[in-house]
């Protein structure tokens, strides 16, 4: 089994495009939720959103027409550019059937279908362009980031909505751990889509102001949309070729609640048993973590079981653990949030910073923890656990460490 | 990572038979599941060919139960869970506080896109204040398998797959991989697809689509594919688990091959590049050579690029013996059932193997480029099958199964 490093980050955030302008951002605790542009919020009773601002897909896409694939895609492809050249790889000199693609999503590309019935209802089923929906099915965006990079090797996309950017950097690493790659490209991608914000309006999980996580008064999560990539390969290679390694890649833990579609066990079961099952694939134990990328939605429920299932399985270790969620500042971008959230793990283990839940300001007695309340926090963390929870009660926690040479 | 990975029991559902036997009944009777379909969203103005699952009702193997929240494919996949977890005897065993080491790997390309689209138009039409809270958990692409989940009280891993065509049988690797890795006790794996107006409309507009509504893979006269559904999955084990609890293996999962032909997001790659090498991985991986292969179950579903590129990879592979081993093309039979297809045809090449009887292909003219595409029914004579998933996405899967024999 070969040891399993990251060496490239490329993302695209409601805060920032690129690991310097997001790190910077989410250390100083700046919010990029705002008052949604993609479409008209007057009829629902919420307005605001988390999305990707100034994007402008001809800057990254290259070898395909940059307004063809829909928005995920864009997105997913302008996070692979920055990540393959962050990671200071040349494509050229690399066996190209030995690179692969492994991505999540929640909604794939629910604009086409947004499309599909916009002119639906203007003109009828007839005059619906024959080209959209092929480009609907969530399989082509990994397809088109391949297409993008001419990468030859394997190609999946695990859609388990919004806990698939672990689903996906976890397969990405058990590619590169078992040799069944040599590079991989992992991560996520999701689009902000009216579809999604109508769900989850009429839930009234929306946020009407801000996004608090964990706080006593906190109301809700905030959609959003974005993408982050993951450069992931042997640690031989990281270092025969001199790349900076952001950190290690240790394993990682999926469960399912078998509870409800849309609401979380009430006592953590599958979350427990997630984070239980990355440590010991790990080979580590609660004592070894630094650090909880939470997944932190902001909604009252989500935000107490996740404390209670780390409660549970930490005991009084838990006192000791700072846990923040980087939803407080990004929103929740759905099947990218993982992703980029790995992104924040890595930056956290390579810089020894923690970065806050913002907006904390009242303590509830059932959310315990400490939250990493609104300052960033220097505790040179080594290992850390990245949560991701999920519609039809999928769960996924990644375990990543720093490498210490 | 040596383990060797064994089906214990099947469920499937499909345009020309529900459950295991009437399913292969159908195929060896050389049966086509093409009608014109009833389903009312695809009758908007005349009655379409598809192989659909004709008067589908998930009640005699699911109860009456708790249906009403789950979508078409929801329905089909967890019937064929149903029949899946009683075939390999494990129905019975799952305790009331659910089984957290048993889990579910659905492959699934549109997903619930009718549920998603409907439910897009209802905020469309009525207003974001209308829609119905109770449909949107169906939205996200991973609702069947998380349905399933909770029916059946699978608490292990639970992931959906999406290659493409090739997604219910990378499914099945992927499962098969987690079994290795000692991440499950067993796992449901295949796929599920439903027939709807979405999806099909944009292939007819494409010209994808047989204009005549007939599939005939690999025949010269062959005008595009006919859209189908259903679901099949395979309880999967390693062959330790199976033969402590007194399961009967059917078949062992070898291994699989993967690669991309980074060319185009909807045509085929005339050279045939990823399809041949993602053959040439799954004989590598089964420590094989095209010797031991006995027979071929074909992706080809009547697509006139498609179907050539196959060919193409094949001769490839197998150079002139390919005119030796019988080629079954089942999508004649069961349509392209898009992420469901690779569970079909890997459950095909599975059942053929048990028979060690090649199926016919249905609707068979005639085969182009030298293959011996299997007529009638005829003899397997090596232990190993291949199966072969080619989507013009650019997605090539390709999957080594062999016949158990202890």
């Amino acid at each position: 089994m070969h040891r399993v490093v990251i060496s490239g980050l490329g993302l695209l955030t409601p805060i920032g495009s690129g690991k310097e302008a997001f790190w910077n951002a989410l250390v100083a605790g700046t919010s990029g939720i705002a008052p949604v542009s993609a479409f008209d919020t007057s009829s629902f009773p919420v307005h605001l959103g988390a999305e990707v601002k100034e994007f402008q897909p001809d800057r990254y896409l290259h070898r395909s027409a940059p307004n063809e694939p829909g928005r995920a895609s864009q997105l997913a492809i302008a996070a692979a550019r920055v990540a393959i050249e962050d990671s200071g790889i040349r494509l050229e000199d690399v066996q190209r059937d030995r690179v692969g693609v492994s991505m999540g999503t929640t909604s794939g590309e629910p604009l086409f279908v947004e499309q599909y019935n916009d002119i639906r209802k203007a003109a009828g089923l007839e005059a619906i362009p024959g080209e959209i929906m092929p480009k609907y099915p969530c399989n082509v965006i990994p397809s088109n980031v391949a297409i993008e990079f001419e990468l030859r090797g394997p190609c999946l996309m695990i859609p388990t909505a919004c806990a698939a950017g672990n689903y996906a950097i976890g397969y990405g690493f058990d590619l590169i751990r078992t040799g069944r790659a040599d590079l991989m490209l992992a991560g996520g991608a999701d689009a902000f889509s009216r579809i999604t914000y109508m769900g989850f309006a009429r839930l009234g999980a929306i946020a009407p102001e801000r996004c608090q996580p964990f706080d006593k008064n906190r109301k809700g999560m905030v959609p959003g949309e974005g993408a982050a990539m993951l450069i992931l390969e042997p640690l031989e290679t990281a270092l025969a070729r001199g790349a900076h390694i952001y950190a290690e890649v240790l394993g990682y833990g999926l469960s399912c609640d078998s509870h409800h579609m849309t609401a979380a066990h009430p006592e953590g079961d599958g979350a427990i048993r997630a984070m239980a099952t990355a440590l010991e694939e790990s080979g580590l134990t609660i004592n070894d973590v630094d650090y909880i990328s939470a997944h932190g939605t902001g909604t009252p429920t989500n935000d107490r079981v996740e404390s209670i299932a780390v409660r549970r399985l930490f005991g009084t270790r838990a006192d000791k653990v700072p846990i923040s969620s980087i939803k407080s500042m990004i929103g929740h971008t759905m099947g990218a949030a993982s992703a980029i959230e790995a992104v924040a793990c890595a930056l956290a283990l390579d810089t020894g910073m923690i970065p806050p839940t913002i907006n904390y300001e009242e303590p509830d007695p059932e959310c315990d923890l400490d939250y990493v309340a609104n300052q960033a926090r220097r505790t040179n963390p080594r290992v850390v656990l990245n949560n991701a929870y999920a519609f039809g009660g999928n769960n996924a926690s990644l375990c990543v460490a720093r490498w210490e040479g | 990572m040596t383990d060797r990975i064994v089906a214990t029991g099947i469920g499937v559902i499909s345009s020309i038979g529900a459950g295991a036997e009437d399913f292969a009944n159908a195929l060896y009777a050389g049966r086509c599941g093409v009608t014109l379909s009833t389903l009312p969203s695809l009758q908007k103005d005349s009655p379409v060919p598809a192989a659909e699952v004709q008067n589908f009702s998930p009640e005699p193997w699911l109860g009456n139960k708790g249906i009403r929240v789950l979508d078409r494919s929801a329905r089909l996949l967890c019937v064929a869970a149903q029949m899946a977890l009683t075939a390999a005897g494990l129905s019975q065993q799952i305790p009331s506080g659910g089984n957290s080491k048993l889990g579910l790997i659905c492959g699934t390309m549109f997903g619930s896109v009718h549920s998603i689209t409907s439910f897009d138009w209802s905020g469309l039409t009525d207003g974001p204040k209308y829609v119905n809270p109770m449909d949107f958990p169906n939205t996200v692409i991973n609702s069947p398998a998380g349905q399933a989940a909770i029916r059946f009280k699978l608490r292990g891993v639970n992931s959906t797959i999406s290659s493409g065509l090739s997604s219910g049988l990378y499914a099945v690797h992927y499962a098969s991989e987690f079994l290795r890795l000692g991440r499950a006790s067993a796992l449901l794996a295949g796929g599920v697809e439903e027939l709807c107006q979405e999806s099909f409309l944009g292939f007819r507009k494409s010209g994808i689509t047989s204009p005549q509504g007939k599939a005939r893979p690999f025949s010269p006269d062959r005008d595009g594919m006919v859209l189908g559904e259903g679901s099949a999955l395979w309880v999967l084990e390693t062959e330790a688990v199976a033969k402590a609890r007194g399961a009967t293996p059917a078949v062992e999962v070898c291994g699989f091959g993967a690669a991309h032909d980074a060319h185009s997001i909807s045509s085929y790659q005339v050279r045939a590049e990823g399809a041949t090498s993602a053959i040439e991985q799954a004989l590598r991986a089964s420590q094989i050579g095209p010797e031991s292969v006995g027979l071929i179950v074909a992706s080809a579903s009547g697509s006139r690029a498609g179907d050539k590129m196959e060919a193409r990879a094949l001769h490839n592979v197998f150079g002139s013996r390919v005119a030796d081993i019988p080629v079954c093309a089942p999508k004649a039979a069961f349509g392209e059932a898009l992420g469901a297809s690779g569970a079909l045809l890997a459950v095909t090449a599975g059942i053929a193997l048990c028979k060690r009887l090649a199926p016919p292909t249905a609707g068979f003219t005639s085969a182009e480029d030298g293959l011996r595409l299997s007529i009638v029914p005829q003899p397997i004579e090596a232990e190993y099958a291949l199966v072969n998933c080619f989507g013009c996405d650019g997605n090539n899967a390709a999957l080594i199964l062999r016949r158990w024999n202890g």
